[in-house]
């Protein structure tokens, strides 16, 4: 088991700066999501730590030693790749005892690990298979076998569920979890899914253009967003925003904390609108309610409206966020809260 | 149902005149051995004869005492497969650099090889043989082996092989904590055997048949390669005696018919591979 | 440690050093030398009595018939080969596209001469030609038609030579074009008989468009190597009868102890010409060939 820290990280391919001047700790034991939309380096930061891509310049720390300077096989770490990356040659026993036989493991005891961890994953009865017989939910256990095998102080995993189809992918979630538990080792898990990112972490570390954005448990992050990003790239639909018109800031609401309703109620925000579109998803309804200036994703448990249905939508006061030009939340106790909370009030019927 | 029969007879007219055109290219061949059984006095005949009377063996037994096969044939196997090793040793690490290593000048030297590529034997027979001649190998089949040690072809063929071999398994094998000479040789070599096949099978056709290279480089008969020793029939054994002569290029034909024979569809995918490639 | 990166970085050089070794000294090398010997009248049993005389052999070559002669020979050669072979093996390839049994059959058939010896084919055809007892004759006479003189005038010579290198080659290039035919998603045909598309439009306006980089491919291999023929012109004619077959190689080829200086002074020129073909041929490719 180990933590893991990067300090003053910069990492540049060719001439392009991916990320500068990083410093991010990741806790023993935790099962950490590194999440954010493609290109933002969340891939880069799993590569350097484990070594096949290493830092332009900063110090990468595992269990409070420097790693700069040891190769990827020597840093107790083992990775899942996105495409499993198996080895095609080899049967699913010569795959999972590679790294063991690379490591001097006595015969006797690697043979012992690899029937316990074919169990465990379910892989036994076919391990003098050719990874080309193999499904491709086998396959990813494979992976998943060749990495556990070498008892890791660090679970590196790269979107690993990203080809499966949704059914297994959701199993496979649930699998994830309850393998942390047992293990209780370090897990760090790059996905751009925002669903796995909330499902399966401890901790959320949401990136965008090489910057750490936010470093918060899924609820918080939920709850708490320090900025519109996070804002708008947790939850689905994203959060609403809207122009306030003071000061260049923008406020926002989740489409699940809005109530629909024939006539205007007495909610702190509230405007009228027509519903342009309908989503009945079965067990909720997402309707996109067109105002004068702008246009909102509602989420609603019942399905009580029809397109082009005259609607009021409502939110209350301790749903609504704020944010800064700049695009930080604007907190509770910020001097001007109330002024935006007023001016808020005003926006009715716009 | 006028349709259903047009179908019919359109299937049996395309198979008759498929059965032509393979004719074109299969029918020289026949013709070949036809004549290797004919007597002289069948040769003659006009019309020809089409099938001898009585099978005549001993033809092939006075084309391979025209001279000496059993040295020709020796020598044609001896280089063909010292051709093959070589070319394997200097091929693999070469294109395994390419493919998978990052260093400075990589780019120039790869445009050597392409360069290599493009100038043929007929370009550089002349320097080549003075060079041979100034080593003091023109008696030996050093000549007809070493210069063939760098396919650039091969290599270049190769090194798309392992290109398209994803990195993450070059990664995940580093993880695993094998040494680049155990990721080439245990991981990478055994999933390009496919394309080691096709190099390989191209260059033992291309070098058993080879013709004009031996020509240039040998003067004695104790290193002539087989296709040499078979054109020679044509002077040893006098213009006209057909059947002589075609039964010593039965000798040279058919063991690669026999090979073709048995794999064809090995030898024409590798055919199609270097093509598309 | 240190050790250890520096040995990592010399790594890729030791593994192509056997490679680049081989091709510096059979291809850069000789290229180089040949350039030298270009330059002298070259004496063979004394090399000191060899004579530097400037540009004198090139003067020579572009004035001396026999080499135009060669030159027309080769690149009339070259042109039919190329040409005939594009167009009928294009034509058998659609024919053969079709996966079957019977078209696989038939497609392995035609290659068998490809994979033959250049010697063997030469020797048979010799034989076939034979203006006397020949077969190729004697289907002529039996249809009615005068026979043909074949290698032996030097009216039919070069295209007896043509004739041959096309039949060996046809095979191969249906094979590529076959596969390259194949390889084009049944989808797009779908969506063009949806477009209400005729045959020939498909052909002209899809097909031949999606299979031109393997078409160019074939173009720029063909070329090149019909322009060094020489085994079917040694084996089947000698350049003769009256030069009517002789080409560049076999020219370059029989200088090859008389005057090496003048000999290596052609293959220049014939270096030069492949050079020029494959970079017009790559210019080309860079603007008018559809990729996907």
């Amino acid at each position: 088991m180990a933590s893991i820290a990067f300090e003053r990280v910069t990492k540049t391919f060719e001439k392009n700066v991916v990320i500068k001047d990083l410093d991010l700790k990741i806790e023993d034991g935790k099962f950490t999501v590194l999440v954010g939309p493609s290109g933002c380096g969340k891939t880069t930061l799993l590569r350097m730590i484990a070594g096949i891509d290493p830092q332009t310049s900063g110090k990468v720390l595992i269990g409070g030693r420097d790693v700069t300077r040891i190769a990827p096989g020597q840093r107790g770490v083992a990775m899942v790749f996105q495409n499993y990356a198996i080895y095609p040659t080899m049967s699913v026993r010569d795959n999972i005892e590679f790294g063991l036989k690379n490591n001097k493991v006595g015969k006797a005891e690697r043979n012992q690990l690899v029937e316990t961890i074919s169990s465990t994953v379910g892989l036994y009865d076919y391990l003098d298979r050719k990874p080309s017989t193999l499904s491709g939910g086998q396959r990813q256990r494979v992976a998943l076998a060749r990495a556990m095998v070498k008892k890791p102080a660090v679970f590196l995993m790269d979107e690993p569920l990203s080809n499966l189809d949704a059914k297994l992918r959701a199993q496979m979630r649930i699998e994830l979890i309850e393998l942390h538990k047992k293990l209780g080792t370090t897990f760090v898990y790059v996905t751009h899914d925002q669903v796995e990112a909330m499902s399966m972490a401890d901790t959320i570390v949401l990136m965008n253009q090489g910057v750490i954005q936010q470093e918060a448990a899924p609820d918080v992050m939920y709850r708490k967003p320090s900025n519109l990003f996070a804002a708008q790239f947790i939850g689905v639909p994203p959060m609403n925003v809207g122009e306030l018109g003071v000061e260049g800031v923008r406020f926002g609401f989740r489409p699940e904390s809005a109530v629909l309703a024939d006539e205007a109620g007495d909610e702190h925000f509230s405007i009228s609108g027509r519903i342009a579109t309908r989503e009945m998803l079965g067990s909720e309804t997402l309707y996109q309610v067109r105002g004068a200036n702008h246009a909102f994703m509602i989420k609603c448990t019942e399905d009580l409206f029809t397109v082009d249905q005259e609607v009021h939508v409502g939110v209350a006061a301790k749903q609504m966020y704020f944010f800064g030009a700049d695009g930080k939340r604007i907190d509770e106790d910020h001097h001007r809260y109330r002024d935006y909370m007023e001016a808020l009030r005003g926006k009715r019927n716009g | 149902m006028k349709t259903f029969e047009f179908k019919y007879v359109r299937f049996a007219v395309g198979l008759v005149l498929k059965a032509a055109m393979l004719m074109v290219f299969i029918f020289p061949f026949l013709w070949m051995i036809s004549t290797s059984l004919q007597t002289f006095r069948e040769t003659l005949s006009f019309p020809p004869t089409w099938i001898p009377a009585v099978p005549q063996w001993r033809n092939f037994i006075e084309a391979m005492s025209a001279g000496p096969f059993l040295t020709y044939a020796k020598n044609s196997v001896i280089v063909t497969t010292s051709i093959i090793v070589i070319q394997m040793l200097v091929m693999i690490p070469a294109a395994y650099a390419f493919a998978k290593y990052k260093f400075i000048g990589k780019n120039v030297l790869f445009g050597m090889i392409l360069l290599a590529f493009m100038i043929p034997g007929q370009v550089t027979f002349i320097p080549v043989y003075m060079m041979m001649a100034d080593w003091g190998l023109i008696k030996t089949l050093m000549p007809q082996i070493i210069p063939f040690m760098s396919n650039a072809f091969g290599i270049f063929l190769l090194r798309q092989y392992f290109m398209q071999i994803p990195e993450e398994i070059v990664e995940a094998a580093r993880l695993d904590n094998a040494s680049e000479f155990k990721i080439m040789w245990n991981i990478m070599i055994p999933m390009a055997k496919p394309a080691l096949a096709t190099v390989a099978l191209f260059s033992f056709v291309s070098h058993w048949n080879d013709y004009f290279w031996p020509l240039i480089m040998t003067d004695s008969a104790s290193i002539r390669p087989l296709t040499l020793g078979i054109a020679m029939l044509r002077e040893t054994e006098g213009i006209s005696n057909w059947h002589i002569i075609m039964a010593g290029n039965v000798v040279l034909v058919v063991p690669i018919l026999i090979v073709y024979l048995f794999c064809s569809k090995q030898i024409v995918k590798a055919f199609v591979y270097s093509g598309i490639k | 440690m240190d050790k250890q990166s520096r040995w990592a970085q010399l790594r890729p050089y030791m593994m192509i050093a056997p490679a680049m070794a081989g091709i510096l000294a059979f291809v850069i090398y000789p290229i180089l030398y040949l350039i030298y010997l270009s330059f002298f009248k070259y004496n063979l049993m004394n090399k000191d009595k060899s004579k530097f005389i400037g540009l004198d052999n090139f003067t020579q070559i572009f004035t001396r018939a026999d080499f135009y002669k060669a030159l027309s020979n080769t690149m009339i050669y070259t042109a039919s080969v190329v040409l005939l072979t594009m167009f009928i093996s294009l034509l058998i390839a659609v024919w053969l596209n079709k996966k079957s049994k019977i078209n696989v059959i038939v497609q392995a058939g035609i290659f068998t001469p490809h994979i033959i010896s250049i010697v063997s084919i030469s020797l048979v055809w010799l034989w076939l030609m034979e203006p006397n007892l020949g077969f190729l004759n004697y289907v002529l006479k039996t249809l009615g038609l005068p026979p043909s003189q074949w290698l032996q005038s030097s009216k039919t010579a070069l295209l007896s030579v043509i004739i041959v290198s096309v039949w060996q080659g046809i095979g191969y290039y249906v094979l590529i074009i076959v596969a390259a035919l194949q390889s084009i998603s049944p989808s797009i045909y779908e969506a063009a008989a949806l477009d209400n598309a005729s045959k020939w439009k498909v052909f002209y306006k899809i097909t031949l468009p999606i299979i031109s980089p393997q078409l160019f491919f074939i173009l720029v291999i063909m070329t090149i190597g019909s322009f060094k023929v020489f085994d079917t012109v040694q084996v089947m004619t000698g350049g003769g009868p009256n030069n009517a077959t002789n080409t560049i190689v076999y020219y370059i080829y029989g200088f090859r102890t008389t005057n090496i200086g003048y000999s290596a002074a052609t293959g220049v020129v014939l270096m030069a010409i492949i050079g020029l073909l494959t970079f017009v041929y790559f210019r080309l490719l860079s603007k008018k060939v559809h990729y996907q």
